[in-house]
């Protein structure tokens, strides 16, 4: 899902800083497993070195279900080969990024129809039978 | 303009230029002074071959006063090697000395030097504890004595506890840092820190006078 | 004050659905650095705000603060005008000039007396108004007429926040900041040259969701970006500690990704959020470029010593003050021996 950037990338990609994710991870499905209790995560405010957000994309992999959402720009929400641990990632109209999370839960809440865009819904659909 | 901006500016260079002015002031007027005649005839002669030979071995205790020395010795030892190791194996440091010497050196990693300081701090301390308990120590301690020690080791100080932080901002830790270094720059020459670089004349004339009587120093 | 429509509303007629306003708020999240469990509030903050008047003012600047805004992912500056704020004036911005753009602002300003918002870039010279001027007004007059009735002004980029380029030495156009002068009014400094664009959008964001302005440092920098050093966050931070420094910019070291320090980082020093928000859209930093960090956040980084000389090195600019400092040494040494030899003498004749 991510671009093929071409980066000047040091000889090892690993800084560390993708194991502690993993670990926060494991213990957001245990939360899960216990209380029901979801997670989030927000990749933007994590420091990564050069090739680490790959390397963490890749480690977690891809799972049976994947969407892509259509509103203000696309997104792909999917989850990983860790059922439970969900990669979420927000383009905006320019196809830049501008959102990636990690959900830990059984359903993230933005793949649910909404109260407000059913009821909107509804008033289009008597429209239309209406006419 | 703000304190890191003083430190490493104005203040640096001045104490830089009192360094310079104070160590040669010292330098020249003692090597100027009246040497002592002395009518003797010479057992051999001595040259700079003497001299730097005592100022090797005055490096190690004569063997009589060794065991009462040893304790001091040592504390003196540490002091002076870890301070070694902080001032001339610390890569910044390393890069502070290039800056006007036009060359650098390997340094060591920061985990090392910070056990280099903690070394120096704590027998700097424990050397202080002892002139302050010594009883003839305290007797003839002076304002020198302290001070010195005091210049000495506010740099060591402050610069250990610019990677502990403690929430303090690092440019305002380091800014004190540079002001404690400019401040040992300003009182080296003139007080017994003046050792640094008259250690060597004291020892090697020294060394020159008995080795030209034939007397073992 | 004219009634003017909630965000909620203006995305509504819009026709962006509710899952698209979540991805907005999540967005709106990640740029203020809340954590996720903040997103409903966002939410219902947005629904309910009312879009700010924003006039932005440039005065003696390189338009690279406007440049980079307008590079901004999230939202984009595009979708910001339109949708979130009500950009008022901005004369590289806008298609209108001179008299005709000159009375929008003052509409803007009157219509919204004590509520809108002043964006500067660019430092105010003072050495001579007529260095530089809008529509023939003073760049000094111009702030101090537009900051009469704002309820905040945000100091975009360095220039405006500390004097940047045209405030270094030797200053010839006595530039200064905007906090220089303004002191009635609240000012965010949002330094950087330029500033990362997520930045300067998170403080109109946060101005947009929630009426209030960020908790901000002794510089007046918002904390939740300018509160850490680029050296507590870097990534290569492991390497200074091993002490494995790069030399030069192609030796091995360099290549590895060694630590820049020898290079003249100023990374130690520097409080932005460069190492972790990055550039780009997250794509890089300078210092995982190869290069070592100028420091561009902090006051007066143009006077720090070289971009290329270590952080540790002293301003040692003047080797004949220094010959001098010797000589004045020689000088007082003679002396002092010269009195000393007469006292030997003293002696030597009584004793």
């Amino acid at each position: 899902m991510t671009t093929q950037q071409e980066t000047i990338a040091p000889a090892s990609p690993f800084h560390g800083n993708v194991r502690p994710i993993l670990n926060e991870v494991m213990h957001a499905i245990d939360r899960l497993l216990e209380s029901d209790e979801p997670t989030t995560i927000d990749l933007a405010g994590l420091p990564f070195g050069p090739g680490e957000l790959e390397h963490l994309e890749a480690t977690l992999g891809t799972g049976e279900l994947s969407a892509t959402l259509n509103a203000l720009g696309s997104s792909c929400i999917r989850e990983t080969a860790f059922p439970g641990v969900w990669w979420l990632e927000h383009r905006n109209a320019f196809e830049e990024v501008v959102g990636r999370y990690l959900e830990i839960t059984r359903t993230p809440e933005i793949l649910a129809s909404q109260d407000a865009d059913i009821v909107a819904g509804r008033a289009r659909l008597e429209d239309q039978l209406d006419n | 303009m703000d304190l890191l901006e003083f430190a490493r500016g104005p203040a640096l260079q001045v104490a830089a230029y009192i360094l310079v002015a104070g160590s040669i002031w010292r330098f020249v007027g003692i090597l100027m002074l009246k040497e002592k005649q002395d009518f003797s005839e010479p057992r051999q002669s001595a040259g700079v071959m003497a001299a730097l030979k005592v100022i090797y071995t005055r490096s190690f205790t004569a063997d009589a006063f060794k065991k009462a020395t040893l304790y001091p010795k040592m504390l003196a030892y540490v002091l002076h090697i870890g301070l070694f190791g902080v001032v001339f194996l610390f890569v910044p440091h390393i890069m502070f000395f290039e800056g006007f010497l036009g060359f650098d050196w390997p340094g060591l990693p920061n985990g090392v030097i910070f056990f280099f300081g903690v070394a120096a701090i704590v027998s700097g301390f424990a050397l202080l504890v002892r002139r302050l308990t010594h009883p003839v120590l305290k007797l003839i301690s002076n304002f020198d004595d302290y001070f010195s020690w005091l210049v000495t080791m506010l740099p060591l100080m402050t610069g250990l506890f610019l990677p502990v932080r403690m929430g303090v901002r690092f440019e305002t830790l380091l800014a004190i840092h540079i002001l404690s270094v400019a401040l040992l720059m300003i009182w080296l020459p003139f007080g017994k820190l003046g050792h640094t670089f008259l250690v060597f004349i004291t020892r090697g004339t020294t060394g020159m006078v008995f080795e030209r009587r034939g007397a073992k120093t | 004050m004219k009634r003017t429509p909630t965000v909620g509303e203006v995305l509504q007629a819009k026709g962006v659905s509710r899952r698209g306003f979540l991805k907005y708020c999540a967005t709106t999240a990640s740029i203020l650095a809340l954590p996720p469990s903040m997103i409903p509030r966002i939410a219902e903050a947005i629904e309910n705000a009312r879009r700010p008047s924003v006039i932005w003012l440039s005065f003696q600047e390189c338009t690279g603060c406007t440049e980079s805004l307008t590079r901004s992912a999230a939202p984009t500056v595009e979708g910001l005008i339109f949708d979130a704020i009500s950009l008022d004036y901005h004369h590289t911005l806008q298609a209108a000039a001179g008299e005709q753009a000159e009375a929008a602002r003052h509409a803007a300003m009157e219509e919204n007396d004590g509520g809108y918002l002043v964006l500067v870039d660019g430092s105010i010279p003072l050495g001579n108004p007529g260095y530089s001027t809008i529509a023939g007004i003073s760049n000094v007059d111009m702030l101090k007429e537009t900051v009469a009735g704002a309820a905040a002004v945000v100091s975009i980029g360095s220039c405006a926040a500390f004097g940047g380029i045209p405030g270094a030495d030797p200053n010839p156009t006595g530039a200064v900041s905007v906090s220089d002068l303004v002191t009635d009014k609240p000012v965010i400094n949002v330094p950087g040259c330029p500033p990362i664009p997520m930045v300067m959008t998170a403080v109109l964001t946060q101005f947009l969701t929630f009426g209030s302005l960020p908790e901000v440092d002794k510089h007046g920098r918002p904390m939740a970006f300018y509160g850490t050093t680029i050296h507590d966050r870097c990534y290569r931070r492991p390497f200074y500690e091993q002490g494995k420094f790069a030399e030069t910019f192609d030796d091995e070291g360099a290549k590895a990704g060694w630590c820049l320090y020898k290079l003249g980082c100023k990374g130690p020093i520097t409080y932005n959020a460069c190492a972790t928000a990055k550039w780009n859209s997250g794509t890089s930093f300078p210092i995982e470029s190869g290069h070592p960090c100028l420091g561009c956040s902090e006051p007066g980084f143009w006077d720090l010593g070289g971009f290329y000389e270590p952080l540790s090195t002293g301003k040692f600019e003047s080797g004949e003050r220094l010959a001098g400092a010797a000589a004045a040494g020689v000088a007082l040494g003679v002396a002092a021996a010269a009195a000393g030899r007469r006292k030997q003498s003293k002696f030597a004749k009584e004793g």
